[in-house]
C-alpha cells in the first residue's frame, strides 16, 4: 500500500491540475486505452521563447480512468507547461515512472503512459503550425 | 514431422503427425489426469455445495455494502461461483491492485466480456471474485474489510 496508492499520486487523483476545457487551444488530440475503457484527451496552446523556440505555453487534459492513468496526466501536464515542444518530445517511460516515483506492474505501465503518449500524439499535429 | 529428409528433398509424414512436431505435452496430460483423479475423491457433488455455500455467504455479505454494486443473479440459484461488482468512485484496476496488496486476488478489467460492460452496464469495467475448494469464509471476509478499506483510501 506505502509505495502504491502514495499521498501525493492520490491527491493528484482526487483533485487533478490542469484539469478541464481549453476554449482556445492550438492542438488537440484524444486517445482510448481500449483494453480498460481509460480515455485521456490533450489540449494545447503554444507560445515561443525567445522569438524562435515553441513552447507549450498552457495544457489542459480531459478524461476518465484509473488512479494512476488520471495521477500521471496531472503531474505530466504540470511538468511540460513552459517547455519547449523539442524537450518535451524527448520525454520517455523513465521520466514517467521518476515522476510518479513507484514501480508499476506491466498492466499498470499502460495506464501510466497513456498521457505520455497523448502528448506526443498531439504534438504531432504542430508540424504544419 | 518428416517421413524421411535428404540434401535435396523431404516428405512429410502423413497426417496428423506432421503437425505434432517436438515432445508433446506429456506433463500437462498426466497432470490433468492426476487433477481428475483428486477432484473425483473429493467428489464433484461436495465441491459443488461448498461452491454454493461460499457464494451464497459472499452474497449475503456483500450486498449489505450499500456502495457496492453487484452485477447478475443475487442469489445462487442459476449462478456459479463468481460474483462481479464495482465500488462505487473507484475504478476497477485501483481496486483489484489494493486488494492485491493485502493478498487478496480478485480479477478486474471486462473479463473478455466487452460489449457487456461498454454497452449494457455502460461501465468502464468490474471487479471479480471467485470461490473454488480451497477458499473459505475468512477469505471472504477479507475481502469485505477489504472493499471497505479502499473505501476508505480513496
Amino acid at each position: 500500500m506505502d509505495n502504491f496508492y502514495r499521498e501525493n499520486i492520490l491527491d493528484h487523483y482526487r483533485s487533478p491540475r490542469n484539469f478541464g476545457k481549453m476554449e482556445e487551444s492550438d492542438l488537440s488530440y484524444e486517445e482510448e486505452n481500449t483494453l480498460c475503457g481509460d480515455r485521456i484527451g490533450m489540449a494545447i496552446k503554444l507560445g515561443t521563447k525567445n522569438n524562435k523556440q515553441r513552447t507549450i505555453e498552457d495544457v489542459k487534459f480531459m478524461g476518465e480512468g484509473c488512479a494512476v492513468s488520471l495521477a500521471t496526466a496531472s503531474m505530466l501536464t504540470e511538468k511540460v507547461k513552459g517547455l519547449s515542444i523539442g524537450a518535451v518530445k524527448k520525454l520517455k517511460k523513465e521520466d514517467i515512472l521518476k515522476l510518479l516515483g513507484i514501480e508499476l506492474t506491466p498492466t499498470r505501465l499502460k495506464c501510466a503512459l497513456l498521457p505520455l503518449e497523448v502528448l506526443h500524439k498531439t504534438l504531432t499535429l504542430a508540424k504544419d503550425k | 514431422m518428416i517421413r524421411e529428409v535428404s540434401f535435396d528433398y523431404f516428405i512429410e509424414n502423413d497426417l496428423p503427425h506432421r503437425f505434432e512436431a517436438g515432445t508433446p505435452n506429456i506433463a500437462g496430460a498426466v497432470g490433468l489426469g492426476a487433477a481428475c483423479g483428486y477432484l473425483e475423491k473429493i467428489g464433484m457433488t461436495n465441491v459443488l455445495e461448498h461452491e454454493k455455500e461460499l457464494t451464497e455467504y459472499a452474497l449475503c455479505r456483500l450486498s449489505k455494502l450499500s456502495y457496492l454494486t453487484i452485477y447478475g443473479p443475487k442469489e445462487t440459484t442459476g449462478k456459479i461461483g463468481v460474483i462481479a461488482f464495482n465500488l462505487e468512485g473507484v475504478h476497477a484496476h485501483d481496486l483489484a491492485q489494493f486488494l492485491d496488496q493485502k493478498g487478496i486476488a480478485v480479477r478486474s478489467g471486462h473479463h473478455c466480456a466487452m460489449p457487456l460492460h461498454k454497452q449494457k452496464l455502460k461501465v468502464a469495467g468490474s471487479c471479480r471474485a471467485s470461490f473454488y475448494i480451497y477458499n473459505d469464509k475468512n477469505d471472504i471476509d477479507s475481502l469485505v474489510e477489504g472493499i471497505k478499506e479502499a473505501r476508505k483510501v480513496f
